[in-house]
Order: C-alpha cells, then structure tokens, then sequence
C-alpha cells in the first residue's frame, strides 16, 4: 500500500465530503477545489508533466470561474440535508466497496486507491444530482460524478495518456464554466440566488439575445432588456 | 491538410467567440468566421492523414472529412439564419466548438478518450439555454442538459474504462459485457433525449432556438453514437455473448423512440417541438444500430447518423426560416404558407423526400437495413412502417399550407427578390438596403441550399455509403476501405 496515494485518496473524499456538506457556497467551491487539484495525483505512476499541469491549470481555472459567482457570499448553496457524519459514511462505505471490488477479479493496470476514490465521488454525487434544488448544488454533483469516472478510468486503464490528460482538462475547465455561467444566470434573475425555477413554464418563448428587435411576433416573444 | 488544421481552427475560433461574447455581434462573427474556416479545412483535409500527439495517435478518415464538411456547412447556414432572424449570440460558437469535439473524438482511435472529447463538447451546449430574460428558467434547463451531458459521460467513460483491458481471467464476462454495452447505449440514447429520456429534448426545444436544436440533439450525440458504434464492433459483438437482456431494453428503446416521438411530433402545436420530436424519432434509428450487435450495421449505421444529421438540420433550417418569415411558430397561426410562399415549400418537400427517403436511396437502404438486423418477425415489417409515419406530421404541415388563408393566418410575406438601383455616393448603403429588402427571400434559399444538401446526403452523394464502409481509426489502413 502507497502511503502518499492513500493520503491523496483521504484528501479527496475530505474535500468532496464538504463540498456536499457545506452550505456557504464559498467553502463549497474550495472544497471542490481541493478533489478537482488533487485528483489527478492519484495515479501510479504519476501522469507525464504536460498532462498533470494541464489538469492543475484546469482545476484552477474552473475554481476560478466558479468563484466569480460566489465570492461575494450573498446566497448559500443547497447543503446536505442528511449531515456530514452520513455523508463521510456513505462515501466510506462506496470507497470500501470500490476498493474491494477493483477490476472484479480481472487484472489492472491502476491503483486501487483510485478506484475506491471513484466510487466514494460517485456514491457522494448522487444526492446533489437527485435532489438538489439550485444550481450550484447539482453542478457540485456533476463535478464529483465526472471526476469519480475519470478515477475510476484511472483504476482500471493505469495513468493517462498526455492527450488523455489534455483532453481531461479541457472537460474539467468546460465544465467549471458552464456551471459558472449558469449559476450567474440564475443569480442574475430575482432574489433567489442559485435556486432552480419551481418548473418551466409549457411552451416557453426562447429568447433572443443576438438581434432583440427582430423578436416574432406570436404572442410568445419578448424583447430582451438585458444581457444575461 | 491535417486533422490538427481543423482542431486548431475549432479550438480558437470558440474560444475567442466565448472571450468577446458581451458583444454579441462580434462574437458571433467571429464564430461564423471560425464555422467559415473550418469548413475550408474539413474540404481540403487529407483523409489518411495521421500524426501523435501526446502519446496517441490523431487519424482522419474519410468519414470524419465527410461528417466535418456537412457539420460546418449545416453549422454555417444555421448561423446565419439565426443572426438575422433571431438567435443566440453562443450559437456559431457553441457549433465551432461541438464539431470540433467531435472531430477530436472521431480522430482519436482510443474510445476512452473519444468519449471525454465529446463530453466536453457536449457541454458547451449550456450556453444556448441561457436567455436574456427569465434566466433562472433557462438556467433550469440548462443544468437538466448538463446533467444529461455528464450522466451519460460518466457512463460512456466507466464502460470503455472497464472493456479496454486485459478481462481474460474475468469470471462473470457476459454480465459485465452486458452491462458495459448497455451503459454505453443508455448513455448515446440519453445524449439524443431518445424516449423514455425525452424530457431532456422537450426541455431544450423549449429553451433553444430552432437554429440550436440539431447541434444539441443531432450533431453532438450523433459523434458519441459513432464512437459508440465502433466501440461496441470492437468489444462487444465480437464476442457472441449473449446480451439478451440488455439488447431487449435497447430494442425498447429504438421502438418507442420511433413509434413515440413520430405521434409526439405530430401532435404538437409549434414547429421547435415538431423539429425536435422528429430527431427524437430518427435517434431512435440510430438505437436500432446498437440492437443489431452486428459488425455489419457499422456501414449503414453510420450512412444513417450522416444523413439524418444534415436531413434535421434542414428541416430546423426551414422552421426557423419560416418563424422568420411569418413572425410565428405556432400552426394554428401559418395557414396558407405554402401558398404565400412557394420557396419554402418547395424547401419542406425536399426535406420530405431527404428524410422519408425513396427505395434506391441510401439512407432509405440503410435504415431498412438496420431494421432487418435489428428485428425479426412481424415485429420488423411495423417497425419498417413507423419508420415511414413521420409522413404525417409532415403532411399535416403541408396541409396547413395550403388551406385557405384565414384574417389571422399567415401574413402576406415578402419573397420575391427585389432589385435596388445602386447609389454610387453610397455603396454601403446600397449594399444594405439591397440585403434588407431580400432578407427573406435570401433566407429561403439558404433554407432550400441546405434541404438539396440533405436531399444529396440522404441519396448518397458525397460519397457518403462509401465513406461509411470504411474503417473506423484505430483499423483504418490508408488506402483501404473495406471493413
């Protein structure tokens, strides 16, 4: 057993278990900072140069993009509703079984840390992804679930390639920024900060930002007062 | 030309329409600008090009030439008919960037990696949903799409992940196969908002220009299905496992979509449903390829995905054409387009033909035959007619057109062209009053040049039967085309 993977391993579920748990939106961004900049260490061998500095730099620029949205501390994220002493069970229990169960009795080429790190993010993925209601909360859970497959990848294909690890960054930092733009969106919209709308409305008029003057005129349209 | 040309111009030109995008016209030149390039590099790109980059090797096909060139030139049209009749400012370069995703992916032999590249492209997706105003609703819809996009990411990862090793000493190999093909093909299905995962594409056609609709639903799940489809030849059909549980839920799957999503479109009251039911239906096709776990659906599989890509694209081109034309969506509101004009008929009925297909076409061969491997029994000759329905929705929009105009039903519209005697004090300004004065006349015909695109595909032209015979990248042998 590798001591300095299994304390990234810990680090990792640490940081995902208060990015579940937590309420203030800020701490819950730098604890998804925290599984999004180490997870790529948790590989043996460690990916080339190229690849782990690509996915350094994507984490950063992902927490980045995300905290725009909510250094300013105004509204608070969704939170667990069931405590963090469950949810550090709960992903122990997905971490014991993902270490257990590494390859199911085939061999492979990555640690089993990662994969038992795998299946914790994942298991801890999907009460925010069922359940949460605002839109930074769901993306936490989006992030965890797609570096818990990334993890789980590692376990069982070994350490990417440099592409691969390109390719990894540039979906961690798209991703970062799509949950950005749209938890400012929805900021952007009333007072209630990251919360999702009840439901859409039937037969909602899509909006026009790119030529607002030119809106059809079938009782469904609305001119566009602001950029969004 | 290298692969590379196109990935570079595709990287750039989005990331530079994102960077500027407070201002909309800029941005969305730049990404129409970029679609423009791309275009010219998918055309001149070298089909047996290959080159390493970081420790894996990038291959182009003629295939991935063929996809890029129709995807960019779709993309194109698209753009320009959503800047002038109303769009996104993300949308060319949300297009830019999706193609170039899935030019990576179809380039990339390894399934692994293909399957990030398109989920990272599939992403950029979120930004067509964000509107100018009630952003909270578009922001609704578009971490539903996000979900959607990493959900069936994680599937897609975790399945090639777990089949892209060593499994020789594996115990329980048809259960893991099993499971493996299934995530893969739940994950495409749920990319395509196939039913019973239509909320997804319901939600989208209520948030996204008519001009988003076929790179959200079509274009992008469409590379995950290719990838998909040559994952599944080189692992799972192969093998003679038996899978039956597992292609029983995809059959599921196919049958709905296609029987489901025709009723659905045809019962819809505005285009952007009836446009986006209609993928929903087509997807359904595409399904069918997966349920036939046979190497030999790899070839009309992928002249299917090819020629319902541009064949929606037409049809998304012609709705937002007409929504343009007659200020209104709603078909309660458009009797007697057809009459008022005839261009855009002419338009809708090549679309028919493109997506109905004729015996002798190949995308009617190919979904024929997709549905005879797929299927067996009375069961294939009523999935060989539903595959037919979509004649209905088509011809109650036809029927539409030609009813008598009511007070309320569809304006006098303006398609003729117009000649403009030219100012020589002012030749920009004739240049933009002669623009003004045939805008829809000029929007039509975009709207016809990209249904004879279609028409061409759906026929066979391109060499696009031939370009899908041939092997995927980590096969493909420069020079050779057979599979």
């Amino acid at each position: 057993m590798n001591p300095a993977l299994a304390a990234v391993a810990f680090a990792i579920l640490a940081g995902a278990v208060a990015a579940v748990f937590v309420r203030d939106a800020r701490l819950a961004v730098l604890s998804l900072a925290v599984v999004m900049m180490t997870a790529p260490f948790l590989a043996d061998p460690i990916a080339a140069a190229s690849g782990l500095a690509a996915r350094v730099l994507a984490a950063v620029l992902a927490t980045y993009l995300l905290w725009i949205v909510v250094r300013d501390g105004a509204f608070q994220t969704g939170g667990s509703r069931l405590g963090w002493p469950a949810d550090s069970l709960v992903a122990t229990a997905a971490a014991v079984v993902g270490f257990a169960a590494h390859g199911l009795g085939a061999p492979t080429d990555g640690p089993a840390f990662a994969s038992a790190v795998g299946f914790g993010l994942a298991a801890l993925s999907i009460a925010p992804l069922l359940t949460g209601r605002d839109v930074l909360r769901v993306g936490i859970g989006l992030t965890l679930l797609l570096q818990g497959a990334f993890l789980v990848r590692v376990g069982l294909g070994g350490t990417p390639s440099t592409l691969e690890g390109l390719v990894t960054a540039g979906a961690i930092a798209v991703l970062g920024g799509a949950i950005a733009v749209l938890a400012m969106a929805a900021r952007s919209d009333g007072t209630a900060g990251f919360e999702l709308a009840d439901e859409l409305p039937a037969r909602r008029r899509r909006q026009t930002d790119l030529r607002p003057d030119a809106g059809p005129a079938d009782g469904r349209s609305e001119p566009s007062p602001e950029r969004p | 030309m290298s692969p590379i040309v196109f990935l570079t111009i595709a990287l750039i030109g989005t990331t530079l329409a994102l960077l500027v995008r407070p201002w909309e016209r800029v941005a969305t030149s730049i990404g129409l600008a970029g679609l423009a390039a791309a275009f010219v590099a998918a055309v001149a790109m070298d089909p047996s090009a290959r080159l390493e980059v970081g420790g894996s090797i990038l291959a182009s096909t003629e295939y991935l030439r063929l996809f890029l060139v129709l995807g960019t030139f779709s993309g194109l049209i698209l753009g320009i008919i959503g800047l002038s009749i109303g769009s996104r400012r993300d949308g060319p370069a949300v297009t830019l960037g999706t193609l170039g995703a899935a030019g990576l992916a179809l380039a990339i032999p390894d399934a692994r990696i293909a399957v990030l590249a398109i989920t990272a492209g599939g992403m950029l997706g979120v930004l067509l949903t964000i509107t100018p105003v009630g952003a909270r609703v578009g922001a609704g819809a578009g971490i539903r799409h996000l979900r959607a996009v990493v959900v069936a990411g994680a599937m897609a990862i975790a399945a090639t992940a777990w089949i892209g090793r060593d499994l020789g000493e594996l115990v329980a190999q048809p259960v893991v196969f099993g499971l493996a093909y299934l995530a893969f093909a739940l994950a495409v299905a749920i990319r395509f908002g196939t039913i019973p995962f239509h909320t997804l594409s319901a939600r989208l056609t209520d948030a996204v220009p008519e001009t988003g609709l076929p790179v959200l639903l079509a274009w992008g799940p469409a590379s995950l299905a290719i990838v998909g489809l040559a994952w599944v030849d080189s692992s799972i059909a192969p093998l003679s496992i038996d899978v039956g549980a597992e292609r029983a839920i995809v059959v599921g799957i196919a049958i709905a979509s296609i029987v489901l999503a025709t009723f659905a479109a045809w019962l819809q009251d505005d285009l952007e449903h009836v446009v986006g039911y209609s993928i929903v239906g087509d997807a359904g096709v595409v399904m069918l390829a997966f349920a036939a776990l046979d190497p030999a659906a790899w070839t009309p599989g992928r002249t299917w995905i090819l020629a319902f890509v541009v064949t929606r694209s037409a049809f998304a081109a012609w709705a937002a054409v007409v929504r343009g034309t007659f200020r209104t969506g709603r078909l309660s509101n458009l009797h007697g387009w057809a009459i008022r004009s005839p261009i855009l008929a002419a338009s809708l009925v090549t679309v028919i033909v493109a997506s109905i297909g004729l015996p002798g076409f190949a995308a009617f061969g190919a979904r024929s035959e997709l549905v005879d491997m797929a299927l067996d029994g009375p069961l294939q000759v009523l999935v060989l007619i539903a595959t037919l329905a979509p004649i209905t929705y088509y011809g109650r929009l036809l029927a539409l057109g030609i009813r008598p105009l009511a007070v309320t039903s569809a304006p006098l519209v303006d398609w003729r062209p117009h000649r403009m005697a030219v100012d020589r004090t002012d030749l920009a300004g004739s240049a933009r009053r002669l623009v003004a004065a045939n805008r829809t006349i000029g929007l039509t015909l975009l709207g016809l040049v990209l249904s004879m695109v279609a028409l061409l595909t759906s026929i066979g032209a391109f060499g696009g039967p031939q370009a899908s015979a041939g092997l995927p990248p980590e096969q493909a042998i420069p020079g050779e085309t057979t599979p």
